[in-house]
C-alpha cells in the first residue's frame, strides 16, 4: 500500500509485518556543475511538493491518468535526490529492509537496463534501503553517480532518450519489495527491551511545449556509492511489491495544472559554496556495486548540449566546496543532509 | 478521500476535546493553563508578551482567559496556537469554530460529507484512521 503524506510516499506492507514501512521523499538540491569534476554531496534544500495526478484529472495529460501515481514540479535543469527512510524498530534493534527499484523514463538508474518486473542479482537491479540512505543520480561507477537533472522530453538529453532512442515515459518509476518477515525476524531476533530506553526520534493546456512532461538526464559527477545487497535474494518477498509512477511536471505548467506556484529554483552551486555553506560526504563500510557501463556511456547534459550547440545549463560554473560535513551510518540519529536559511 | 480522512480525524479529536473540556469553560481555561505552564519555563510567556506577539491588547487576552465574551478571529486563534505550540484545529474547536479550510471542504460536497460523518459517528478511532487514500497505480 502506498500513501501520500506530507509530501512523502509512504510504502507499507501490513500483510508482511506491521512495522514494514518505507518513506520516500524527493529533495530539492543544488545542481552540481557538469564540468568533469567529481563533487561531494550537495545539501537538501527542502522537499518537492507531491500531489496525486487524480486530483487534477482535468488539467493533466491523459497519459498521466493512465499511469496513475503522483506528480511534482521541476524547473528545467533543476536537480533532485531521492531520500529513503524507515522507522527504527526498537524490539529488533534495526530498521525494516526493502529492495527498491528506481527508474527514470523506465530506464533502471542502477543498471541502465530497460524496466522489467522483478529483482535481479546479476547485475543487481535494485538498491537496499534504508541502508542506502539516498540516491542522487545514475550509477556510473563504483564511486560516483551522475546527478539527476530535469530536462524536457523530446530534446534527446534524458537517459531514456539516449538509451532507447525514444522519450515517451519520462518521470520516475519506483517499485518497493519488503524483506520476508521470517528472514527479518531470523536476522534480527527480538531483543530484550527490559532496562533499555530509547529516544524516539520525513495536455490539454500547453503553451511552449506540447506536453508538461519532464524526464531526468545525467548531470554532473558526484561521489556516491550504491551498496551491494548483503542478503540472499530468497530473503526478499518478491511476490509482494508496491510501485508508483512519479510524473515530473514542467514548473512553468505546474500552476496551470494545480493552481499553485512551484517552489523557486535553488541557488547555484558556486553561490552556495562561496557563502561557506556545507556540502556532505557519506561514509559506510558496506561493499559498493560496480557502476553500470551503459550508464557510464551516457552523455551528460552539458556534453549533449555541446554536441547540439545548445546551452542547456546556464550558470554551470565550477564550484569549490570548502566546508564539508561528514555523515556516517547510524552515527547520530539526528544527522541530516539539509541546509535551510 | 485524503481530505475526508484528515477531516474526520480532526473532527474526532475536536469532538473528544470539546466534550472533555466544555464544563471547564473550555477555551479560556485551556489557554491560561497552557500559557502558564510555558511561563514556568520561560518568562516571555507572560500575558502581556503573548498578547503583544499575537497582536491584541493584554486586557483582551485576559478577558479571553477568564471566559468573558471576547471573540478571537480564526487568524488570532491560529497565532495563539503557534505561540502555545498547540493544535490549531483543537484550539478552534474549543472556541466554537471550525477551521475555514475544513468548512470549505464540506461546502464543496455537503451532502457527501454530512452523510459520511453521520455514518462514522460511532466508529472507533482506529477504524476511522484506517480509511486512507492509496496512491493509485495505473498502466505503465
Amino acid at each position: 500500500m502506498i500513501e501520500l503524506k506530507n509530501k512523502k510516499l509512504v510504502f507499507t506492507f501490513p500483510e508482511i509485518h506491521p512495522r514494514a514501512k518505507l518513506t520516500i521523499s524527493f529533495k530539492k538540491t543544488l545542481r552540481i556543475p557538469d564540468d568533469g569534476n567529481t563533487y561531494p554531496l550537495p545539501p537538501g534544500l527542502g522537499t518537492f511538493p507531491l500531489v496525486h495526478v487524480d486530483d487534477h484529472e482535468k488539467t493533466v495529460p491523459d497519459e498521466w491518468l493512465k499511469h496513475g501515481g503522483v506528480m511534482l514540479p521541476m524547473h528545467q535543469s533543476e536537480a533532485m535526490w531521492i531520500n529513503f527512510d524507515s522507522d527504527f524498530i526498537e524490539e529488533h534493534d534495526t530498521e525494516y529492509p526493502f529492495a527498491v527499484k528506481i527508474a527514470t523514463g523506465k530506464i533502471n538508474a542502477v543498471t541502465g537496463g530497460e524496466w522489467s518486473e522483478g529483482l535481479e542479482r546479476r547485475p543487481q537491479n535494485y538498491l537496499v534501503a534504508p541502508k542506502q540512505p539516498w540516491l542522487d543520480g545514475y550509477h556510473v561507477s563504483r564511486d560516483s553517480i551522475r546527478q539527476f537533472v530535469a530536462m524536457p522530453l523530446g530534446d534527446g538529453y534524458t537517459a531514456e532518450g539516449q538509451i532507447t532512442g525514444r522519450e515517451e515515459f519520462g518521470g520516475l518509476q519506483i517499485q518497493v519489495y519488503p524483506m520476508k518477515r521470517e528472514a527479518f525476524e531470523k536476522r534480527w531476533p527480538k531483543v530484550d527491551m527490559a532496562g533499555i530506553s530509547y529516544s524516539v526520534d520525513e495536455a490539454e493546456i500547453m503553451y511552449c511545449r506540447k506536453s508538461p512532461d519532464m524526464g531526468l538526464a545525467p548531470g554532473g559527477l558526484m561521489r556516491q556509492k550504491i551498496y551491494a545487497d548483503e542478503f540472499d535474494l530468497s530473503e526478499w518477498e518478491r511476490e509482494v511489491s508496491s510501485r508508483c509512477f512519479v510524473h515530473l511536471a514542467n514548473s512553468g505548467q505546474w500552476k496551470t495544472i494545480t493552481g499553485k506556484l512551484p517552489p523557486e529554483n535553488p541557488p547555484t552551486a558556486r553561490d552556495y559554496s562561496e557563502h561557506g555553506l556545507p556540502w556532505f560526504e557519506y561514509y559506510s563500510d558496506d561493499k559498493p556495486l560496480p557502476g553500470s557501463r551503459v550508464l557510464n556511456g551516457l552523455k551528460s547534459v552539458f556534453e549533449t548540449g555541446k554536441s547540439k550547440r545548445q546551452n542547456p545549463l546556464p550558470e554551470n560554473e565550477s564550484a569549490d566546496p570548502k566546508r564539508l560535513l561528514i555523515l556516517q551510518k547510524r552515527q547520530n540519529p539526528n544527522q541530516v543532509r539539509e541546509w535551510r536559511e | 478521500m485524503q481530505a475526508q480522512t484528515n477531516f474526520l480525524f480532526v473532527l474526532d479529536n475536536v469532538y473528544r476535546v470539546v466534550h472533555d473540556t466544555y464544563m471547564k469553560n473550555a477555551f479560556g481555561s485551556y489557554v491560561r493553563e497552557k500559557r502558564e505552564a510555558l511561563r514556568q519555563k520561560d518568562k516571555s510567556y507572560s500575558l502581556r508578551q503573548v498578547a503583544e506577539r499575537i497582536g491584541i491588547e493584554p486586557s483582551y487576552l485576559s478577558k479571553v482567559e477568564r471566559g468573558f465574551p471576547a471573540p478571537l478571529s480564526e487568524g488570532k486563534i491560529r497565532a495563539l496556537s503557534d505561540e502555545l505550540e498547540e493544535n490549531p484545529d483543537i484550539m478552534l474547536a474549543l472556541s466554537g469554530k471550525v477551521s475555514s479550510d475544513v468548512l470549505d471542504i464540506i461546502r464543496k460536497r455537503p451532502e457527501l460529507f454530512a452523510d459520511l460523518i453521520r455514518q462514522m459517528k460511532e466508529m472507533p478511532d482506529n477504524a476511522v484512521l484506517r480509511l486512507v487514500r492509496e496512491v493509485r497505480d495505473g498502466d505503465w
